[in-house]
C-alpha cells in the first residue's frame, strides 16, 4: 500500500512538471515562429520535410534534444541543429505536446 | 471676414472634392486580386499544364500525373511506383527528397497529337552509374506520352531524354538528402521547342561540365534532339541552351519579345532572375579548389564557407558567388533576392488586360526557407523587368492573401494565374483591372 502511494505521488510529480507534460497552446505559438515554414501547417509535412503531427511525445522530445546537442540524424541535420539550439526544455516539451495533439 | 470664411470653405470643398476625385488606383490601373482553391487534398502538387479548353494536368511529386477536366472530373493517368488507382503505373518512376514527378507540358499541337511531356526521376537508366555520389548518374528523364481522347488514360510512353543527372545518396550538406537539385520544369517556347531545366544535383563538377546534363537549360525538339540553333561552347552537349546554373525551376518567355527568363534557387545568400543568352553561362561553379576555394565537404562548395549557421550574405556571396564574374560568358542576373535565398522556384509572365498595369510582368513563386536569420518567403512577387533584361524596375508582392509555399505557377487559358502550393492545393488567382 505504501509503495502504491509513493507511485501515485511520483506520477503526480511527473505530470505536474511542465517540462514533461507540455503546453499545447504555447507549443503552437512556438511552432508558428519557425517550424511551420518547412514542416507546414500543424506539422503536416511539406516537400522533403517530414510529417510531425501525431508523433509520440518521447520521440519528438528525443529528436529535438538530439539536435539541440548538435548530433546529426538524417540529411537535414544542419538545419535542425540550428533551429533546435535556442530551444529550452519547456519549449521542447510544448512543441512535442502540440505536435502530438495534431491528428 | 465672411468673405475669407467663404473662401476657406470653398478651398475646403475643393480639397474634399479633390480627395474624393477619381482615385490613384484608376490612374494606375492596379488589378484587384482574388484567390480561390480549385483543387485540394493533393500530395505535393508540383506543376500544371492546360489545354485551351481549360483541362488542367497536374503532377504530384510522389504519386503521378492526373487531369482535372474542364467539366470538373479528375482522372489519375500515370502513377509512379507503389501509386494506386492510376490508369497506368510505371515502376521505374520514384521519388526521393526533392526528386520525383515534377514538370509537365503539353505539346503545342496537343489537340491533334495528344502528346504530353513529363519530367520525373527514374531508375531505368542508372546502368553502371549511380554507385556513389561522385559519378555519372542518369536518374532524371523526360517522357513523352499520349493522352486518350476521353482523358482517362495515357499510352505510347517514349523517354526522349534519359541522362539528366540525379543525386543518389545523402551527403554532408544542408538539404543533403538524396534527390537534391533536379530542376525539371518543362515549358514550350514560342518557337515550338521544349525547354527543360536541370539542377546541379549537389555535385561540384556538374554545372560547368560540357557533357553532364545538370545545371542547364535544355532546348530540344519533341524527340529529345537538340534545337539546331543552340550555341553552347565547342565540345558541349548540343542540347544545352545555357549552362552553369544551380537549380533552375522557374522558366517562362516574355510575351513582348519571346525571350526566355529563369527564376532560380540560390545558395543560401541569393536567388536570381536571369535573361537567358543562347550558349550563356549562369556562373555557378561549386567545384572545390577553383575560384579561390579549397576543399569542401563531399567535393561541393555550394553551402560554404559555413554550412552550420547563418552569416552575412555578402560574405557568402564573396566566397561562393551564384554568378561568378570570372566567366567571360556570364549571363548577369536581372534581379537578386536582396541577399536572401527563400526558395524562388517558379515563374509565369502575366498576360491579358485583366492584369492592368502588371500585364507583361513576371510573377515569381517563392516557397519560403526561414533559417539562419532568413525571413521566410511564402509569397508571389510581381517583377517588372527592364527591356534589355539586365535589371528590374520594380518588385511588388502580389496581394493574394495567401501565405503558402508557392511551388509552381502557370498562366491558364483564361489568363488567371494558377499556383500549386506544397500544402496540397492549387489556387486560381484572378485579376480584374478597373
Amino acid at each position: 500500500m505504501k509503495g502504491l502511494n509513493l507511485g501515485i505521488v511520483g506520477l503526480c510529480l511527473l505530470f505536474s512538471n511542465p517540462a514533461l507534460s507540455g503546453d499545447i497552446n504555447a507549443g503552437e505559438a512556438r511552432y508558428a515562429q519557425n517550424c511551420g515554414n518547412c514542416h507546414g501547417p500543424a506539422g503536416m509535412g511539406l516537400a522533403s520535410y517530414p510529417k510531425l503531427k501525431g508523433k509520440e511525445i518521447p520521440y519528438l522530445i528525443d529528436r529535438l534534444n538530439t539536435y539541440r546537442a548538435g548530433t546529426k540524424i538524417g540529411p537535414n541535420s544542419d538545419l535542425m541543429i540550428m533551429m533546435a539550439q535556442p530551444l529550452s526544455d519547456v519549449e521542447i516539451a510544448n512543441l512535442a505536446a502540440y505536435l502530438n495533439a495534431q491528428k | 471676414m465672411i468673405k475669407k470664411s467663404k473662401l476657406l470653405s470653398a478651398v475646403a470643398i475643393a480639397t474634399a472634392s479633390f480627395i474624393a476625385a477619381p482615385s490613384y488606383a484608376d490612374t494606375m490601373n492596379t488589378p484587384d486580386i482574388s484567390a480561390m482553391s480549385v483543387m485540394n487534398g493533393l500530395e505535393n502538387p508540383w506543376d500544371m499544364a492546360f489545354t485551351n479548353d481549360g483541362d488542367m494536368f497536374v503532377t504530384e511529386k510522389c504519386k503521378g500525373l492526373s487531369v482535372k477536366t474542364s467539366s470538373g472530373s479528375v482522372h489519375a493517368l500515370a502513377g509512379m511506383k507503389d501509386s494506386k488507382g492510376y490508369a497506368s503505373t510505371f515502376n521505374d518512376l520514384f521519388c526521393s527528397g526533392q526528386a520525383g514527378m515534377m514538370g509537365v507540358a503539353l505539346d503545342p499541337n496537343f489537340n491533334k497529337n495528344r502528346r504530353i511531356y513529363v519530367a520525373s526521376t527514374s531508375n531505368k537508366y542508372h546502368g553502371s552509374g549511380c554507385k556513389t555520389n561522385f559519378e555519372k548518374c542518369d536518374g532524371n528523364i523526360i517522357m513523352r506520352m499520349e493522352v486518350s481522347k476521353d482523358m482517362k488514360s495515357v499510352s505510347n510512353r517514349v523517354d526522349i531524354v534519359k541522362d539528366i543527372q540525379y543525386k543518389p545518396f545523402e551527403s554532408d550538406h544542408p538539404f543533403g538528402g538524396p534527390g537534391a537539385h533536379n530542376g525539371n520544369r518543362l515549358r514550350f517556347g514560342p518557337e515550338g521547342y521544349l525547354w527543360a531545366t536541370t539542377g546541379d544535383r549537389h555535385r561540384g563538377v556538374v554545372p560547368q561540365s560540357p557533357k553532364l546534363l545538370g545545371g542547364n537549360v535544355l532546348r530540344i525538339d519533341t524527340d529529345g534532339k537538340a534545337h539546331p540553333g543552340n550555341k553552347p561552347p565547342r565540345g558541349f552537349d548540343k542540347r544545352m541552351y545555357t549552362y552553369g546554373h544551380r537549380n533552375v525551376q522557374g522558366i517562362d518567355f516574355r510575351p513582348s519579345d519571346g525571350r526566355a527568363f529563369t527564376a532560380e534557387h540560390g545558395p543560401w545568400q541569393n536567388d536570381e532572375i536571369t535573361a537567358l543568352v543562347n550558349g550563356g553561362n549562369g556562373g555557378w561553379d561549386p567545384r572545390p579548389n577553383v575560384g579561390g576555394r579549397g576543399d569542401c565537404p563531399d567535393k561541393y562548395c555550394g553551402y560554404m564557407p559555413n554550412q552550420k549557421e547563418g552569416m552575412l550574405p555578402a560574405k557568402r556571396a564573396q566566397f561562393m558567388p551564384m554568378s561568378d564574374t570570372r566567366f567571360s560568358d556570364l549571363m548577369p542576373p536581372a534581379w537578386n533576392n536582396n541577399g536572401l535565398s527563400q526558395g524562388t522556384g517558379s515563374a509565369a509572365f502575366l498576360k491579358g488586360k485583366n492584369w492592368g498595369y502588371w500585364e507583361g510582368r513576371m510573377a515569381v513563386g517563392i516557397m519560403g526557407i526561414g533559417f539562419g536569420g532568413t525571413p521566410s518567403g511564402m509569397r508571389i512577387d510581381v517583377v517588372d523587368i527592364a527591356k534589355d533584361g539586365q535589371s528590374i524596375k520594380s518588385v511588388i508582392h502580389m496581394p493574394t492573401g495567401l501565405t503558402k509555399r508557392f511551388r509552381g505557377l502557370r498562366l491558364g487559358p483564361d489568363n488567371a494565374l494558377y499556383a500549386a502550393v506544397d500544402e496540397g492545393e492549387i489556387y486560381k488567382i484572378t485579376a480584374t483591372a478597373k
